[in-house]
Order: structure tokens, then sequence, then C-alpha cells
């Protein structure tokens, strides 16, 4: 080796040593720092619409069962919208084998809150970015925010831990981090608490997709009519175990009232400010286009679906119609769930049998809704046999009797029936090639698929009549907002307290106001009752993903579904006669619900009682 | 290049060393077991406390590791057995999960290879004198008597309804719903509130069908925490054809 040589390779070595005295702790390009999130609107902004997007709202993509290990909010690629709760409890009946959601998906997002707690922490430290009263309407959204994951936690497990500041590791010990669960009471009083600083924070207004004042104060009547409920009815139907004893489950009965009346408070702040969406005179229409338009005075907080890139689209209008793998009514997909008659019956009871007994011949399946008193409400939740949408007709049929005699209820009975069933769409009936047997839209055999209704029934609500081109109406396609917090829910939050504690002349003028809108006569006095106003409830928020939570928190779950069926208004054509008929009988493949009554609460997910032990006593009966 | 022996021993040795850094794994496998039978307090007899339902088992809780362990339990057969043959060995907590039963106190025990324990327990209502008759062709009647070994404080009565299979594993969650709880009837009374009619009431069971051998039992069921059932005996009833 030459001396230039040698000299070469020691400043090569050099450099090569003293490189290393670089610092390597150098902030990634590709993660925003605080001092640029916290710095202007803008950051802000990106940060807030991080916490919204993983909001739990229950909305057309959750998942009540969870999707494998994924849990069950904001899926990634979720098209299986037919797995909705209501089809799990009797509101429909859906692909659930049974009342399969009890035991939850083991939701846990205290990571989540932690971000909600960081931006309370960090934002005032950079105040000065920030003009006017800002910072104080942000902490107020917070709040609000903090509230809505804690009520989705309150809800499904009673009491847990209440994280109120950023915890940090290894900076504090494991001991110091392996919290102790919190009473239920002392729970729901904290989300009622986070709700109120929200409203004395927020703003008016806020842009779409965003809470402002109003929706925290619809989310504490909401809130404070569940542990109004869980207070009064709790305290009978129960199971005992430690975790009662000790109050992380469970509100003792004389708290109610206390509750009910906050629920009633909190939902009188909305007076004059939202109202009910009119905007049509025809009942019908107008209660069908109150999902769909989204200029509605009745919106308070929604949850926005659009195309474009970023694009967020969903797949209510594939998944809920008929397909019947020919493309029938959708361009793609196919649906599973389907509204029982014991929902149908909530609004009017169908009149389908003649005073001897024997069912109604009816010419043509629309007879049966066209011209009649139907609640026009119903109607707009629910497709009937015989409607039509995108030029396409409900023609539902479970099969064809060749000719039929006798009562209703003694062919429901027997055992053999005579009438024809198909698999498919293009069989058509023995002798008369101008019918097919079930029809486009029609019932598969109970041994086949429940691709199409089991019921008769479709749902209509959120459906998007508007778009007619069937190609344009696949999976991901639907933009359709969903309205997470709207006015009628807060009117029937209110009525559903004023009952419970007396307040009756109140009650009346919400559940009025609802019914008229709805098209249904208006009641008395006299009328306001438990049982009316939790009925008035099934109707108005049917599909919304609110009755399971319903019958939960009211404690009749167990005695509803006690091993229950459930039913369906069957279609079939009598050919000699050519007429039609309708049967109410059990839903074509007869799955039982049965719920345990230690469901009341979901078990904490076995992951966290490992890695914490100091959250035992688990919830009863797990 | 060329792979020289050098080369191949030092990627060996790495591998010899690296691997010496893996403990085995000394513990004992699942080598203990547990089992035993559910005696009707008194009589010795396992024919009414057999259940299908899923929600009654023997809870196991290991106390060596954890205080707050995380439980297993073991189904109760339909013939009133239950067994694990493949538990760690070890201090076990082990109770009664479910049923219409008198609480009995959990046990502590050491669980070997071959351990039994039995556990006798007090129905809240024996349901005796158990009867089913043909009425017509298609139409069975069943009849049966309710008492209560220990009157005070037996939950509330929620229902009675009758059990009908095709097999003699017959009871809830193993029932044809059509004869069983198609025929279910409302009781919803406190133990003592109800009357001698109520203590020895009748089921009708309608639309059998005939030349079918079927097995009947009844149950009532309480709206304790699992909303369980005591059950009667099996009857075998063949209807005629």
């Amino acid at each position: 080796m030459t001396r230039t040589n040698k000299l070469f390779a020691i400043i090569i070595m050099g450099v090569a040593i003293f490189s290393s005295c670089q610092k390597l702790d150098i902030k990634p390009p590709n993660v925003l720092s605080d001092d640029q999130l916290f710095s202007n609107e803008a950051g802000i902004e990106t940060y807030l619409a991080q916490v919204y997007r993983k909001l739990p709202i229950e909305d057309f993509t959750y998942r009540p069962g969870g999707r494998g290990s994924d849990g069950g909010f904001n899926l990634h690629h979720e098209w299986e919208h037919f797995y909705h709760a209501g089809g799990a409890c009797g509101e429909m009946v859906g692909p659930y084998g049974g009342m399969d959601i009890g035991g939850g998906f083991a939701y846990w997002p205290y990571a989540d809150i932690r971000d909600v707690n960081y931006f309370m922490e960090t934002l005032p430290k950079y105040a000065k970015n920030f003009a006017g009263n800002t910072v104080n309407e942000l902490i107020g959204e917070a709040h609000f925010l903090r509230a809505y994951y804690y009520f989705s936690l309150a809800k499904r497990y009673g009491g847990v831990p209440i994280i109120k500041n950023v915890q940090n590791y290894p900076q504090q010990s494991i001991e110091d981090l392996q919290v102790h669960r919190d009473k239920e009471e002392d729970l729901w009083n904290f989300i009622g608490d986070d709700l109120d600083s929200a409203w004395n924070a927020m703003p008016e207004t806020n842009e779409t997709g965003r809470a402002n004042k109003y929706a925290a104060a619809a989310l504490k009547s909401r809130a404070m009519l569940y542990a109004g409920s869980i207070a009064k009815f709790g305290s009978v139907n129960y199971v005992d175990g430690d975790a009662r004893a000790q109050g992380y489950v469970g509100i003792t009965a004389d708290k109610a009232a206390g509750f009910f009346q906050k629920a009633i408070d909190a939902a009188k702040l909305l007076d004059g400010k939202y109202s009910l969406y009119r905007k049509n005179a025809n009942k019908l229409t107008n209660y069908t286009d109150l999902f769909l338009d989204v200029q509605s005075p009745e919106n308070i907080l929604t949850r926005d679906y659009y195309g474009g890139e970023p694009e967020r689209m969903h797949s209510w209008d594939a998944t809920m119609s008929p397909n019947s793998g020919m493309n029938y009514m959708t361009g793609d997909g196919l649906s599973r769930c389907y509204p029982t008659l014991e929902l149908v019956e909530r609004y009017n009871v169908l009149d389908v049998t003649n005073p001897d007994g024997t069912p109604r011949r009816y010419d043509n399946l629309s007879d049966l809704w066209q011209g009649s008193d139907l609640e026009p409400r119903l109607l707009a939740t629910i497709y009937f046999p015989g409607e039509t949408l995108r030029g396409k007709l409900f023609d539902i049929r479970r099969g064809i009797y060749p000719n039929f005699s006798g009562t209703a209820a003694a062919e429901v009975a027997k055992t053999t029936r005579s009438f024809v069933p198909s698999g498919d769409h293009t069989t058509t009936y023995p002798g008369d090639p101008s019918m097919t047997i079930i029809g486009n839209a029609g019932m598969y055999p109970s041994s086949g698929s429940d691709d199409n209704t089991r019921t008769g029934f479709y749902v209509r609500k959120y459906i998007n009549y508007k778009e007619t081109d069937i190609k344009k109406i696949g999976l991901f396609s639907s933009t359709t907002h969903w309205i997470e917090l709207r006015y009628a829910e807060v009117l029937l939050n209110r009525a559903e307290a004023d009952i419970e504690t007396g307040q009756l002349d109140d009650a009346l003028v919400c559940l009025n106001d609802i019914r008229d809108r709805a098209g249904a006569p208006a009641l008395t006095l006299a009328d306001m009752t438990e049982d009316v106003v939790r009925n008035e409830r099934c109707k108005e928020l049917a599909f919304e993903n609110h009755y399971w939570w319903d019958i939960k928190r009211w404690r009749i779950a167990d005695v509803l579904l006690n091993n229950a069926r459930f039913h369906a208004l069957m279609p079939y054509y009598i050919h000699d006669e050519q007429k039609y008929i309708f049967l109410k009988e059990p839903e074509s493949f007869q799955r039982n619900y049965n719920f345990d009554k230690k469901f009341y609460y979901e078990p904490l997910p076995g992951g966290e009682l490992n890695k914490n032990p100091n959250l035992y006593p688990n919830n009863p009966n797990y | 290049m060329k792979l020289s022996i050098s080369t191949i021993f030092l990627g060996a040795s790495m591998l010899i060393a690296g691997s010496s850094c893996i403990k085995k794994d000394n513990y004992p496998g699942p080598n203990a077991s547990l089992q035993g039978n559910i005696f009707q307090d008194g009589t010795g007899s396992k024919n009414t406390v057999q259940t299908c339902s899923g929600n009654f088992s023997i809870r196991l809780e290991q106390l060596d590791w954890s205080s707050t362990p995380t439980p297993q339990d073991i189904p109760v057969k339909y013939d009133g057995t239950y067994e694990n043959s493949e538990l760690f060995a070890g201090h076990y907590r082990v109770s009664i999960k479910g049923g219409a039963f008198w609480p009995v106190a959990p046990q502590e025990m050491d669980i070997r290879m071959g351990s039994t324990l039995d556990f006798q327990l007090t129905p809240y209502l024996t349901l005796s004198n158990f009867t089913a008759d043909m009425v017509d062709s298609t139409t069975m009647s069943l009849h049966f008597d309710m008492q209560a070994p220990i009157d005070a404080g037996v939950p509330t009565v929620l229902e009675m309804q009758p059990f009908v299979n095709t097999t003699s594993i017959v009871g809830p969650g193993a029932s044809i719903f059509d004869f069983s709880d198609a025929n279910k009837k409302s009781i919803n009374k406190e133990w003592a509130d109800m009357t001698a009619g109520d203590k020895s009431p009748t089921i009708v069971i309608p639309n059998l069908i005939k030349g079918r051998t079927f097995f009947v039992r009844v149950g009532v069921r309480f709206n304790n925490d699992d909303k369980s059932y005591n059950l009667s005996e099996i009857i075998q009833v063949d209807v005629p054809k």
C-alpha cells in the first residue's frame, strides 16, 4: 500500500467514525409534530378528523358482533351491512344464527380516549396560535368526544376505569397504570359532567360531521335516559355477582328520577333550535326524504359518506334490497336482513283474514297497502310486497297453491302444505309459462338461501330511491349520510323520561309532534304510558341501531327473546282463483332467539383482564 | 464466491450458540383429570339433575399462579356426570355455575391424575309423580306435582313447559320447538303464592305425529340469574299409528 493510499484510508475511517456522532434522533418527516398540528386550525382539523373517524358511531358499517379480530366499529372495507343489530333481536331477522351479539366484540377504546385527553392537555400550550374563544370551544368539543367514547363503554360494560389524563409509560409504573374500575353510577355522572362542559364551551354551529353544543345536549338526553332506565329497571331485573355488590354494575333505584330529569332538561335545550323534517306535504314522501336530505332541520350530528379522493362509501342500498342473483333491483351485492311482522304490527295490525278465518283474497299484491289506512311512516320505513323501486316490482311470492280452502290458521298448522315452492326466479308454474313461482323478489325455500326476504318485507329507511340507475347501486357506491343524532330521538328521550317521572303533559306534546309528522293519529293524555312511548320509539327509530340497546336498558330483552321465533307475512298466489293471499306464519328459517340475563352487561375483554387484574371482578355470570 | 469450510463452521457455531438461548419447556403437560357426578341431595339419583342446557357447568379456577385466574368450565353431561381429562395439576377452586339448585360453597382442592369430586345438590323444586298419557290419537296430556325441599327463598317461578324429543337426550336446548316451546305456560308467581292447583298442573301437547316414539319430560323455570330449569324424569311415549 502506498503512502497516499494509507492517508486516504485514514481519512475515510475518520469520516466514518465522526459521522456516528450525528444524532439519529431526527423527527420522521411523514409524522406531524405537535408544533405543526397545534399551530393553526388546519392542523387541529387533521387531529380531530382522526378522532371523529374512530368515534364509535353505530352507523351503516357497524357490526355488533364484531368482524373476526377487527372489532365492530369503522371497519375497513366493510360491506355486509345485513350484520345489523336489529337482525339478532327481532326487529329484523338476519344472517345471525340467533341472538349472537350478546358478548360484544371486546371493545376497549382507551387508546382513542388517550388521543382526546392528549388534545385537552396539549392544546392550551399552543393557545397563542388561536384567536378569540377558539381554544375554549375546541376543549368543549373534546369533552363531547370523550363523553361519546365513555357512553359507548358504559352501555356495554357498566362501570369501567375513568381515565381523564394522559397516562405515560415508563414514566408511570405498571402498578400505577393498573387502574381499578369505577362504579357504574360514577361513570354515567362523569359522562353527564363532560357533556355539561361541552355544552358550556362549544359553539352554536360547527362544520358538517362535527358536533356543536346541541349535539352535546342531545347526547346527554340519550345518556341520562339510559342511566335512569338502568337505575329503575336494572334494580329489579339483574344478575347477582361481585361486580354488582361493589357497584361496578347497577345503580340504585332511588337515583332513577334524578337521571330522568337530567335527560328532560338536556332535551329542552334544543327547543326552538331544531325541528322535525316537514318539507313535503305528502307524509310518506316526507318521511322517506328525511333520511336522504342533507339540509334537514332535524339533523343534529351526521356522519358523511362521499365519493372522490379519498372516498368513503357504504353499501346500504346494495345490501338491503333484492338482487335475486340477477342484479334485479341492485347492480351488485345481496340482502340478508328483513323486518319482522312483529315490527310491522307495532305500527298497524294487518287485517289479512276474513271474519270466518279464511284468508282474504287480493287481485294484486299492492291491494294490501294501496289506499289503505296504514301509517305513512310504516310504508316509508319498510317495503311491502307489491311496491316498486327503480321501476322494479317487489313481486314477492313464497309459492303458488293450485287451489286453497279452509282457514289461515288451519293451513299454517299443517305439517305438509300443498303450495309449490321454488329455489330460483325462472321456474314457472307447471302448465302456466307466464308465471314464475316465487316472482323476481320472492323467497327461497326454508332449506335454501336467505339472499331474498324471509319475512315478506324489505328495509326502506335510508334506501336512496332517487338513484334510479340500477347499475350504479353496487357495493361501496352509497353516499347517503348517517344521522347519528336527530331531533325526533331527542323528543322521544324527553317523552320517555317525562312518562317515567309523571310529567305527562310534556310527553303528550312531544309524542304528538312525532306522530303528526309520521301521519299517525294524535294521542291523548290517557295514552301516556310506558308501553306507548316505548312502542313509538321502536317505530320512529327502527333500523337506526337503537332497538337492541333499548330492550337491554328496559331489561326486557330476556322476556322478549325467551327462545323466541319471529313471524312473516307470506304472500301466496292461488292459481285456480287467480288471487293472492297473505298468511301470518313463522319466518322461513324459524330461528330461535334467546337472551341470557348476563348479556345485560358484556364481559370485560379477556385480554384486558389478563393485563390488569385490578379490573376484576368481571361482570356477573361470566 | 467460494464457500470456505471456516465460513460454514462459523455459521453452524452461531446457530448452535443462538439455539442455546431458548429455554426448554420442562413444565409437565396437562396430565391431571377431574371427574364426578351431580346427585340430587338425599336420593342418590342423577335422573332429574341431568340437563341439556349449556349453562349448567362445573367451574374451575386454578389458584397457583393468580388470585384472579381465567375460569374454565366443564359442562355437566346429560347423564349427570362431568369430566375433564386434560387438566394441569395444581390447586383449584371448584364451584357450580348455573342450574336451579340451592347454592353450595366453592371447594378448594388439589387436582391430580384421577381426582374425583361429587356434588349433592338440592333443587329449588322437585317435579314428581310425572305421567304422560295419550288422550286421543295425537294429543298427549302431562301431569306432575311440584314440591319444594326448602320453602323459603325459592326464586320466582317463571314458567313451565314440556320438552319433547325423538331421543332420550331431551331437555332445554334439545327439544322440538313445535311440541315443546309452543306449549310453554307462563306462571310468574312466587312459590308462596302458588295454589295447590298451580303446584299440580296439567300440560297438553296437541298435534303429535302418529306412529312416532317421543321422549318427554317437563321443566319448571325460575327467574334466577341464568333462568334455569328443574326437570322431571323422562318418559318414553309411543304415539300409535
